[in-house]
C-alpha cells in the first residue's frame, strides 16, 4: 500500500462525526459558562 | 501514441474554506429564527393593543413558516446551502445543552418508561411497515429503508443503513423524501390533535418523541405544544435514537445472510459508529447538573444557549422542506410511509394513553 494511502487512511481515523463535533461544542460553551466567561445568556 | 485524457481530480476542501462556506447559511438561519421571535414578540403585542384576537404563535411555528415560505417560493440559493446543512449540528448542540435542565434521576425515572414504550413502538412500526411494503410490492431493500425510517429515526437512520445494507441511492432518496414530507405534516398535526384530545404535556410529548421520525421534527413539534412537552419529545426521542445501531446491525446481518450486503465485521466497533454520540452528551451535562457542577443561574444560561441552537435548527427544518421535490419522488413510498405513519401515530397514541392508565398520570 502507498504512503499516500496510509497517510488517507490515518486522516479518516481520527475524522470526527458531526455528532461528536456537535458534543464538543456544546462541552466546550458549558465549560465556558461554568468557569464565568459568559455569565449570562439572553433569551 | 495515445491521446492522454486528463481526468480531473476532485479537490480536498481546506477545512478553513469549509468553515467559510457555511457562514453565509448559518446567518441566514440565524437572521429567520430571530425574525421568528421577533415576530412572537410584536405580532401578539400589536394585536393585544389594537384589541384583535390573535392566537398566540410561539417563534419555533414563525421560524419553520418563514422558511418554507422562502423554500417554496425563491427558493435558497447556493451560496446559503452548506451553512442551511448545519441545521443539524444546532439541533445536536442543543440537545446535549438542554441535558442542564434534567437530573439524572428524571431521566432514569422517564427513561425506563420510555425504553419500554421505545421497544414496543420500534418492533410494532417494523413489523408493520414491513408488511405494508410487502403489500405495495415495494422493492424489499426500499421497504427496509423506510421500515427503519418510520420505527426509529428517520433521515439518519436511513443514511446509516442505507451504507450497512448497501441499498441503492434511488432507495434512499425515496425514503428521505417520504419521511421528509410526512415529518413537515406531523410536525403540523401533532399539535392540532393533541390540543384537541386535551392531552397533558407529559402525554403530549412522549407521543411526540414517540410517533414523529425526525429528531429535528419531533422537537419542533414537542416545543410547538409547550415548553415541558418539548423537553419530554426530546428525552423519547432520543431513547429512540439510541436504538438506531441496534436495528441497523440486524438488518446488516439479515442482509448480509441473503448474500446482498457485506458480512459485519466487529458487532461492537459497528454498534459504536452508529451510536449517536450527543445522547452520551445530553447524559454527562444531566450528570454535571445533577451533581451541582453548575449553579442556578448557570444552568438558566446553558437553558437559553440550547434555545438559540434549537432557533437556528428550527428555521433549517422550514428552509430544507420544498414541497415541489417531494412530488417527484413518486407516490408509492409516499402512500406507504403515509399510512405506515398514520397507524404509528395512532399506536403511539395508544401506548401512551395505556401508560398513563398504569403509570397513573
Amino acid at each position: 500500500m502507498s504512503a499516500e494511502a496510509n497517510a488517507g487512511k490515518t486522516g479518516s481515523r481520527w475524522k470526527l462525526s458531526l455528532d461528536t463535533w456537535a458534543v464538543l461544542l456544546a462541552l466546550v460553551a458549558a465549560l465556558l459558562i461554568r468557569a464565568g466567561v459568559f455569565k449570562h445568556v439572553p433569551w | 501514441m495515445a491521446d492522454v485524457i486528463v481526468v480531473p481530480q476532485a479537490q480536498p476542501v481546506q477545512p478553513a474554506l469549509r468553515f467559510l462556506r457555511v457562514i453565509p447559511g448559518v446567518l441566514l438561519l440565524a437572521a429567520i429564527g430571530y425574525a421568528g421571535k421577533l415576530l412572537e414578540q410584536n405580532v401578539g403585542a400589536y394585536a393585544k393593543a389594537h384589541h384583535w384576537t390573535f392566537p398566540n404563535i410561539e417563534y419555533v411555528l414563525w421560524a419553520i413558516v418563514l422558511g418554507l415560505a422562502i423554500s417554496n417560493t425563491i427558493g435558497v440559493p447556493e451560496i446559503f446551502r452548506s451553512g442551511v446543512a448545519t441545521y443539524e449540528f444546532w439541533l445536536k448542540a442543543g440537545i446535549v445543552l438542554l441535558g442542564s435542565r434534567f437530573l439524572l434521576g428524571d431521566i432514569l425515572k422517564l427513561g425506563i418508561v420510555s425504553l419500554l414504550l421505545v421497544a414496543i413502538e420500534i418492533a410494532g412500526s417494523l413489523a408493520f411497515m414491513t408488511f405494508l411494503g410487502r403489500l405495495f410490492k415495494l422493492k424489499p431493500k426500499l421497504t427496509t429503508l423506510l421500515a427503519v425510517g418510520s420505527a426509529v429515526c428517520g433521515v439518519s437512520a436511513i443514511i446509516a443503513t442505507k451504507g450497512a445494507i448497501e441499498a441503492d441511492d434511488e432507495d434512499s432518496s425515496f425514503s428521505i423524501a417520504a419521511i421528509l414530507a410526512l415529518g413537515a405534516l406531523a410536525l403540523f398535526s401533532f399539535p392540532v390533535i393533541g390540543h384537541y384530545l386535551h392531552l397533558s404535556d407529559k402525554a403530549y410529548g412522549l407521543w411526540a418523541g414517540l410517533g414523529v421520525d425526525n429528531t429535528a421534527e419531533a422537537t419542533a413539534a414537542g416545543a410547538l405544544y409547550s415548553d415541558a412537552a418539548g423537553k419530554l419529545a426530546v428525552l423519547v426521542k432520543s431513547t429512540r435514537n439510541a436504538m438506531i445501531g441496534f436495528v441497523v446491525l440486524a438488518y446488516a446481518i439479515y442482509w448480509a445472510s441473503q448474500g446482498q450486503a457485506k458480512t459485519v465485521g466487529n458487532k461492537a466497533a459497528f454498534l459504536w459508529q452508529k451510536f449517536p454520540k450527543f445522547v452520551l452528551g445530553f447524559l454527562l451535562i444531566s450528570v454535571l447538573a445533577t451533581y451541582h457542577f453548575f449553579n442556578k443561574d448557570q444552568v438558566g444560561a446553558l437553558a437559553n444557549l440550547s434555545r438559540w441552537a434549537f432557533l437556528l435548527t428550527f428555521a433549517g427544518v422550514g428552509l430544507r422542506t420544498n414541497f415541489s421535490d417531494m412530488r417527484k419522488q413518486g407516490f408509492r413510498p409516499f402512500a406507504v410511509g403515509a399510512i405506515g405513519e398514520v397507524v404509528i401515530a395512532g399506536f403511539t397514541l395508544g401506548l401512551v394513553y395505556g401508560a398513563g392508565k398504569l403509570f397513573g398520570w
